[in-house]
C-alpha cells in the first residue's frame, strides 16, 4: 500500500525529538515480509504470509530512554509516537541516578543488501509445496516411521535507521531456512530426528543445495535406530560434539554470560546475570588453551552481518575468550563507557520495528584447531559422539547446564560403534570449557544460527550465528534422560 | 463495559470497524470460506534494574489477517496496516496461497455463529493506566527495595488488546481485553528474592505486598550453602508448583495421543495425578486472565480436565474434535488446579509438617529431556530452602532437577488452597504449593 516517504517521516520524527531538547533520538522504520511453509504428517498443514509494517523512535533525554512504537505509518501517527517517546523518557529522567552517556561512533551513510541467488519470495509456492510433500513421503516410507514435518521459512527485512547524529541507513536484508523432522516409535518409546539448514543470510539456493530428498531417507532411519536404541549407562565419558551441537553450548554457555547488561544487572528479573563478571575480564580462565572464541560480525552471511546494528554502529570483530582466557563481552552504545570502552562493539538489536534494541550475543563462533574428526574420536577409549540440539538448559548466571541432543554414538575404543538414546551431560560452564582438548580444523567447520534467542521484557527473538568445528571434552558427568521409578 | 465508554487514547479499533473491515474482505473474496482476524494492542512496559529504570516502552500494533479456502485448499496473510487498500491486498495474498495449495484433507470450514460466556475481559483502569501510572509503581517498588538497601529489578507493564473473529459463515466475535503485570527480583548480596503478579485490573498488582515478599525471601537466601543432590523431600510454592503444570498441560495433545508420541498414551480415562485433585478451567474466574471465545471463533469453555486425579479430555484441535465426535471442544486457558479439602491452609503448615527437605520458591528454565515420560529438567531459583523439623533452617545453592510431574504429582504428601501463580515462563494460573514425598536434583550450581 502506499505510505508516506520514509525518509519524510524519519525527517519528521527526529525533528519533533531535537525540539524537546532530547540529547539524542533515533527512528527505525521497518517492513518485514515472513513466508513460512508448514507440512505435518505427509499433509500441507499451513502456508502463511505475513507483512509487519511500523516504526520505532528511540528518545534520550537527561541521560534516560523513552521509546515509542506504532504500525501506523501516517504523519499524523509519528509527531505523536514522537511525543509519546519523548513523555517516557522525562518520565525515566526523574528516577535516572546513572545517566546514559552514549560511546562516540562516526556518523555512516550506507545501504546494506543481502547478497542471494535466489529471492526465495519469487520461488513458486508450488515448487515449495510439492518439495515438502515429496520429502515428507520419503521419511514416511522407512517402516516405523509414524510422524513427520518439513518446513521452508524466509524473512525480508526493509529497513530505514536515522539518527539525530546525522546517521542514515537503508538495509534490505534477507533469510532463509529449512527443516524436516522423522518420529519412530518403538515399544511405547518415541525418538524424533531432525536435519535442517542453519538459518543464514541466503537465498533459496540454502534450500537447493541442502538436498532433502537425499537426508529424508537417512534421518528416517536413524529416527527408527533412535528408537530401539539401548539407554546410555550414567557415568563420566568423554564427549566429541558435532558443530551443530556446539552451537547451542557455545550459545548458552558463553554467548549470553559475555552480554554486558547480563554482568550489570539489566537482565537480573528475566534471563538473569552473568558469572563473567566485571574484575573477570582480561585474567579469568573461562576454557583450556585450545578454546578460542571469536565474535565476528562480519562474516558474510551469517545472522548479526548486518552491515550495522540498532545503534547505527558498524558491525566488527573481536576476541571473547583467547587460549581460555576470558577478554572480551558484546555491548552497545550505552554499556560500553561502563567498563571505560572507548567504542561499542556493535551488538544492540531489536527484533522489530516494535522492539526497543538491547545488548544481544554477537555471532561467536569456536575458532579451528588442527585436528579431524577421526584423530579426536580415535583417541577416545569410551566415549560418546553427539549430533544436533536436544534438550537444554541452564542457571541465570550461565555456571550449570545440561544438554541433550538430536542423535548419539557409542565411542568404543577409538571406534563409533552404535546409537545410545536418552543421553544427557552437565556441568560447570568454565570446568567443562577447561576439559575440550581437542578442536577439529577449518575444514571441519560449520556455521548454525538462531533466529529464538528469548531476552528482554516484554520478551524479543534475537538473531545470531554460530560457527564451530567438532570438538572434544574429557571426563563429563552424563546422565540418563529418564524419570526413574 | 463497552471500549466507547472509556476515554482511552489513542482509540481503539471496535466492533463496528471489525466488522467494517471484515465485511470488505467478504464481499471482495472469492474463496469458499473466509475468516479474518482483527487484533489491535496498545500497551507499554517500563523496566528498571539496579534501582533505576532502564527501559521505558508504548507500542501500538495492529494484525489484520484473513484465511481463503477454495474446497479444500487454504492460505493466510496477514498485514499490520489498518487500511481498507491494505486489507483487500492481504486478501488478495491469502487466495494466491490457497489456490496453488495442495488439498488439505484436515481442513474444516470456519465455524457457524455461536455463543459466548460473559467473560469481563475488560477493566478500565488498565486501559487508562499509561507511563505515568506504571512509572508510579516502579518507584513504589524500588523505594521499598532502597529502604532495605537492596537492589531491585523488575517490570510494570499495561495494555488493553481489542480483539475480533469474524467468518463468511456469520460468525463474530469481539471482546476488549486489559491485562497488567508486576514482577520484581530483589538481590541481597549473593542471594535473590522474586514475586510477581498478573491481573486484568492494574489496581490488584499488590505492588507493596508482592516487593515485601521479594525483600524478604532475598534478605532469607543471604549465605546460601551447598548441599549433596539427590532425593528429598519438597514442599514447591506455587510458582514452582505452576512450572510443572504447564508443561503436563502442554503434552495433552489429541494427535500425539493417537500416534503413540504422548507421554499420556494410554493414560485417558486413568489417574495421571493425585486422586484429592482436579484441573479445571475457570474463563469466569475473576482472578484468571479468562477469554470468552479462542483464536479460531470458538467459546471458552468451563470444563473438568482432571477428575480427582483421573484424566478426561486430551486437546483437540477442531479437526481431531469432529473425528472424535467432540462438541464442545475443551479448552484450557484458565487452569485451576484444587483438591475439595486442602490438607493444610497455607505454605507454614506444609513446611510445619515437614521433618527434613527443601522449600523451592520457583524453576527456572524447565525444558523437556525426554517427552515419552516427560521427564523435565530446570534449576531452582529465587530462593531455596533447607526444612528440617518443620523449620527453614538454612538458604542452599540452587539446584537442577530431573523428574517427571507424571511422577511427582502421584506423591503429593500435603497442599493447599490454590493461590496465583505466574512466572517467566507460564501464563497465569490457580495452583496450590504442595508438598511431595520425594524429588529428584542431580546436579548443584555455584549460587
Amino acid at each position: 500500500m502506499s505510505t508516506p516517504d520514509w525518509n519524510d517521516l524519519a525527517e519528521l520524527a527526529l525533528k519533533r525529538v531535537r525540539a524537546s531538547g532530547a540529547e539524542y533520538g533515533d527512528i527505525r522504520v521497518i517492513d518485514s515480509a515472513i513466508q513460512t511453509v508448514r507440512g505435518e504428517d505427509r499433509r500441507i498443514a499451513s502456508v502463511k504470509e505475513i507483512c509487519d509494517r511500523g516504526f520505532g523512535i528511540r528518545v534520550l533525554y537527561r541521560g534516560a530512554w523513552g521509546f515509542a512504537a506504532s504500525s501506523i505509518l501516517s504523519t499524523e501517527e509519528v509527531p505523536r509516537i514522537a511525543d509519546l517517546a519523548v513523555e517516557i523518557a522525562k518520565g525515566s529522567a526523574s528516577l535516572a541516578i546513572d545517566r546514559v552517556r552514549l560511546a562516540e561512533e562516526p556518523r555512516h551513510r550506507d545501504r546494506v543488501v543481502t547478497v542471494c541467488q535466489f529471492d526465495p519470495f519469487s520461488v513458486p509456492l508450488e515448487d515449495k509445496t510439492t518439495l515438502l510433500q515429496e520429502v515428507m513421503e520419503r521419511v514416511h516410507r522407512q517402516a516405523g516411521i509414524v510422524r513427520s514435518h518439513a518446513e521452508l521459512w524466509a524473512r525480508r527485512d526493509r529497513k530505514l535507521f536515522v539518527s539525530t547524529e546525522g546517521t542514515h541507513l537503508d538495509f534490505d536484508l534477507l533469510a532463509t531456512q529449512g527443516e524436516i523432522s522423522a518420529t519412530a516409535v518403538h515399544d511405547g518409546y518415541f525418538a524424533t530426528r531432525h536435519f535442517h539448514t542453519p538459518h543464514l543470510r541466503q537465498g533459496y539456493e540454502l534450500i537447493t543445495e541442502a538436498n532433502f530428498l537425499l537426508e529424508a531417507p537417512r534421518i528416517a532411519a536413524q529416527a527408527v535406530e533412535m528408537a530401539r536404541a539401548p539407554v546410555v549407562e550414567p557415568g563420566v565419558y568423554d564427549l566429541v560434539l558435532d558443530p551443530e551441537h556446539l552451537s547451542l553450548t557455545i550459545h548458552e554457555s558463553c554467548g549470553h554470560p559475555s552480554e554486558l547488561d547480563r554482568a550489570l544487572g539489566y537482565e537480573a528479573n528475566y534471563a538473569g546475570t552473568s558469572f563473567l563478571t566485571l574484575e573477570k575480564r582480561g585474567t579469568f580462565r573461562y576454557g583450556s588453551a585450545q578454546v578460542n572464541l571469536l565474535a565476528d560480525n562480519t562474516e558474510p552471511g551469517t545472522l548479526a552481518a548486518t552491515g550495522y546494528d540498532d545503534d547505527g554502529v558498524a558491525c566488527q570483530k573481536w576476541d571473547v575468550v583467547r587460549e581460555g582466557i576470558f577478554v572480551g563481552y558484546c555491548t552497545n552504545r550505552e554499556m560500553a563507557p561502563k567498563i571505560g570502552e572507548p567504542r561499542s562493539r556493535g551488538s544492540n538489536r531489536a527484533d522489530s520495528w516494535a522492539s526497543v534494541p538491547i545488548v544481544r550475543i554477537a555471532n561467536i563462533g569456536l575458532e579451528p584447531g588442527a585436528a579431524t574428526l577421526s584423530d579426536l574420536i580415535a583417541d577416545v577409549k569410551r566415549g560418546i559422539y553427539i549430533e544436533g540440539h536436544g534438550s537444554y538448559s541452564i542457571d541465570q548466571r550461565r555456571y550449570n547446564f545440561q544438554f541433550g541432543g538430536d542423535a548419539f554414538w557409542l565411542i568404543e575404543n577409538g571406534r563409533r560403534t552404535h546409537m545410545l538414546r536418552d543421553v544427557i551431560y552437565h556441568g560447570i560452564t568454565p570446568e567443562f570449557w577447561s576439559s575440550c582438548d581437542g578442536v577439529a580444523d577449518r575444514a571441519h567447520r560449520r556455521r548454525y544460527g538462531f533466529i529464538t534467542c528469548g531476552k528482554g521484557q516484554p520478551g524479543q527473538s534475537g538473531w545470531m550465528t554460530h560457527a564451530a568445528p567438532h570438538a572434544r571434552f574429557r571426563r563429563v558427568q552424563v546422565i540418563s534422560g529418564e524419570a526413574r521409578p | 463495559m463497552s471500549i466507547s465508554t472509556v476515554k482511552s487514547w489513542p482509540n481503539m479499533t471496535s466492533r463496528e470497524e471489525v466488522r467494517f473491515l471484515a465485511d470488505l474482505v467478504f464481499k471482495r473474496s472469492s474463496g469458499d470460506h473466509t475468516l479474518v482476524t482483527v487484533q489491535d494492542h496498545n500497551g507499554g512496559t517500563t523496566r528498571f534494574a539496579n534501582n533505576q529504570v532502564i527501559q521505558n516502552v508504548n507500542t501500538r500494533r495492529g494484525t489484520l489477517t484473513v484465511m481463503v479456502a477454495c474446497g479444500r485448499r487454504h492460505g493466510e496473510a496477514s498485514t499490520s496496516d489498518f487500511t481498507a487498500g491494505a486489507a483487500l491486498e492481504t486478501l488478495n495474498r491469502a487466495e494466491r496461497i490457497a489456490r496453488v495449495s495442495p488439498e488439505d484433507e484436515e481442513f474444516l470450514p470456519p465455524p457457524l455463529p455461536q455463543r459466548y460466556p460473559i467473560v469481563n475481559t475488560f477493566l478500565e483502569e488498565t486501559a487508562l493506566a499509561g507511563p505515568a501510572r506504571r512509572l508510579e509503581y516502579v518507584q513504589e517498588a524500588i523505594g521499598q527495595c532502597r529502604m532495605e538497601n537492596l537492589q531491585a529489578a523488575g517490570i510494570v507493564s499495561s495494555c488493553h488488546t481489542a480483539m475480533g473473529v469474524a467468518a463468511s459463515s456469520g460468525l463474530f466475535a469481539f471482546e476488549d481485553r486489559t491485562d497488567s503485570r508486576f514482577s520484581i527480583t530483589v538481590q541481597a548480596a549473593e542471594a535473590t528474592g522474586w514475586a510477581s503478579a498478573a491481573h486484568r485490573s492494574i489496581d490488584q498488582l499488590k505492588i507493596q505486598e508482592r516487593t515485601l515478599q521479594a525483600i524478604r525471601k532475598a534478605q532469607r537466601g543471604s549465605g546460601a550453602k551447598e548441599i549433596p543432590p539427590g532425593r528429598y523431600p519438597v514442599v514447591l510454592e506455587p510458582a514452582a508448583v505452576a512450572g510443572l503444570l504447564t508443561w503436563f498441560m502442554s503434552m495433552l495433545d489429541a494427535k500425539a495421543y493417537e500416534k503413540g508420541t504422548s507421554p499420556f498414551w494410554g493414560k485417558l480415562g486413568e489417574l495421571v495425578i493425585d486422586p484429592r485433585l482436579s484441573l479445571l478451567n475457570r474463563p469466569d474466574h475473576p482472578d484468571l486472565l479468562g477469554l470468552s471465545f479462542g483464536p479460531d471463533g470458538l467459546p471458552t469453555t468451563v470444563f473438568r480436565w482432571i477428575d480427582h486425579g483421573s484424566l478426561k479430555s486430551l486437546v483437540h484441535d477442531r479437526y481431531s474434535a469432529k473425528k472424535h465426535g467432540i462438541d464442545p471442544i475443551p479448552t484450557l486457558e484458565s487452569p485451576v488446579l484444587e483438591g475439595e479439602e486442602p490438607t493444610s491452609p497455607r505454605v507454614e503448615d506444609l513446611i510445619r509438617t515437614t521433618e527434613r527437605g527443601l522449600l523451592i520458591t520457583n524453576f527456572w528454565y524447565i525444558r523437556a529431556v525426554n517427552p515419552s515420560d516427560l521427564t523435565l529438567t530446570g534449576m531452582t531459583r529465587d530462593g531455596t530452602f533447607l526444612i528440617e523439623d518443620g523449620q527453614i533452617t538454612r538458604p542452599v545453592r540452587n539446584l537442577r532437577f530431573h523428574e517427571s510431574p507424571l511422577r511427582v504429582f502421584m506423591l503429593v504428601d500435603g497442599f493447599t488452597r490454590p493461590a496465583e501463580a505466574v512466572t517467566p515462563e507460564t501464563g497465569k494460573l490457580l495452583v496450590p504449593a504442595m508438598k511431595i514425598r520425594e524429588f529428584t536434583f542431580t546436579s548443584v550450581t555455584r549460587f
